[in-house]
């Protein structure tokens, strides 16, 4: 099974596209962070151009709903569960390959997000300093998010199936309904929703003044989303009749 | 290795797809599995390959259940209408996944592509197929595993003459082997020209099984029967 599902991403471009995609993002945003008057003698701007590399996971989140909510839209899941007929097995291939190349680009961001701020920092005379342990904290902890979000869309796509429906709850829940809920509950309870989590593992700090947990804590929540939502995934597809 | 269905029921919400329809579809022959739209078909197909539940009842394989078939695409060949295709994946590429996962060697690939005629397409995608040869890319996949039960609806769709009479050899070529066949299907005069076996269902019940002489043995009086059957009870859905 893991063998098939590798090969499904290999043999077709869209995920490739997709993936893409996290690089771009980490260039955009560092050089905004850089050309709307980031001070590269600090430290922390520095650490703030790196937490970049987590940025990608929305990628990846998106990269995770497309293995299994794309299946159901063209119809190939037939297949797949002929082929498998132990649902629990695809859906645990799907979260390990999907989650294994989720970290992969998590890590082509993290090179990137390198490349691009040593890049800006030579332009502008600033001092890159890549030996602290800061600078290993966020990039691991984009990574991580990488594939905690990864592991996440495969059991979205597997709750929701329809792949337009899944895309736009996800995004939706990023851009709106996180932020929203966040206030009606407190900071106290909003730092742990999977997106504030986030945050606090990729080291973005997004959210503005809103207390996050610790680095550990956030990759500890998200982690255990990753975890619920891929056993959910597991219950609803065993039960769920392929017509 | 035969086909056993026993007392199967199936409802979707108010709706009993199938009732109480029990059939065998012996090895070494063609069965044609006959119905209007909507009669059932699809849905007993469905449950026999494990993808949809029974409400009571169960679809037996050799004596054994899809869903515990340790190679199931070894055993049991299936093509089904609804089964779709990645368009920006290529033929060969398709059957490879399909091969790893079915832990069939990857020289089969190459075979099947070879016995339904698309070698020289298989490196392309497969969005530029024409219905007829999804069709019998469909084809290749369920043969894939070289199985010993082949379960095909509506494998004649899209297919010109010359395919139409390429299916029927291949379908005839697998009962004489050995194999069991069944074919779902609503083109009578075809089944008639295939079959040894017909099964024909109606709103969800089961109006005739048996050997396609007792109906006549040809096209129009297949048809005949066939209309009589199934127009006994209840409009088609």
């Amino acid at each position: 099974m893991i063998r098939s599902e590798f090969r499904k991403i290999t043999s077709v471009r869209s995920p490739w596209l997709l993936l893409a995609a996290g690089p771009l993002i980490v260039v955009a945003g560092v050089t905004g962070l850089v050309q709307s008057g980031g001070n590269v003698h600090d430290p922390s701007v520095q650490s703030q151009a790196l937490a970049h590399a987590g940025l990608a996971a929305i990628i990846t989140l998106l990269f995770g709903i497309a293995a299994v909510a794309g299946e159901y839209r063209h119809g190939s899941i037939t297949d797949t569960f002929l082929s498998c007929p132990d649902r629990r097995r695809v859906i645990t291939a799907k979260v390990a390959v999907y989650g294994m190349a989720g970290a992969a680009a998590g890590l082509v961001s993290s090179a990137v997000a390198v490349g691009v701020t040593a890049a800006w920092w030579a332009a502008k005379g600033g001092s890159l300093q890549l030996s602290g342990r800061d600078t290993w904290l966020t990039l691991g902890g984009g990574l991580a998010a990488c594939f905690a979000f990864a592991v996440i869309g495969v059991g979205l796509g597997a709750l929701v199936r329809n792949l337009a429906g899944a895309v736009a709850l996800a995004l939706g829940w990023i851009a709106l309904v996180e932020g929203i809920v966040g206030q009606l509950i407190g900071s106290g309870l909003a730092r742990w929703l999977p997106f504030y989590a986030s945050e606090a593992l990729d080291r973005t700090d997004l959210g503005g003044g809103t207390r996050l947990l610790p680095q550990w804590g956030g990759g500890l929540v998200l982690l255990g989303y990753a975890v619920v939502f891929a056993g959910v995934a597991i219950v609803v597809t065993l039960g769920r009749d392929v017509t | 290795m035969e086909l056993e269905v026993r007392g199967l029921t199936k409802t979707f919400g108010p709706v009993t797809a199938v009732r109480d329809v029990s059939f065998r579809a012996p090895a070494g022959q063609v069965t044609g599995l006959l119905g209007p739209n909507g009669s059932g078909k699809t849905t007993t197909l469905r449950v026999a390959l494990g993808l949809v539940r029974p409400t009571a009842g169960t679809v037996l394989i050799g004596g054994v259940g899809y869903r515990d078939l340790a190679r199931p695409r070894r055993v049991v060949g299936a093509m089904l209408e609804a089964a779709g295709f990645h368009p920006g994946r290529r033929a060969r590429d398709h059957l490879r996944v399909l091969a790893a996962a079915a832990g069939v060697p990857d020289r089969r690939v190459d075979e099947v592509l070879d016995q339904v005629e698309l070698t020289e397409a298989a490196g392309r995608r497969v969005r530029g197929f024409s219905l007829g040869m999804k069709q019998r890319l469909g084809l290749a996949a369920a043969l894939l595993g070289d199985p010993q039960v082949l379960l095909l609806d509506e494998p004649a769709n899209g297919l010109d003459p010359a395919g139409i009479a390429w299916l029927r050899g291949l379908l005839r070529g697998a009962a004489d082997q050995g194999r069991t066949v069944v074919v779902a299907s609503h083109v009578l005069s075809e089944v008639a020209q295939t079959a040894d076996r017909v099964v024909i269902v109606s709103a969800g019940r089961l109006r005739f099984a048996g050997p396609l002489d007792e109906l006549g043995g040809t096209g129009t009086a297949l048809e005949s029967a066939f209309l009589r059957l199934t127009a006994a009870q209840g409009a088609p859905a």
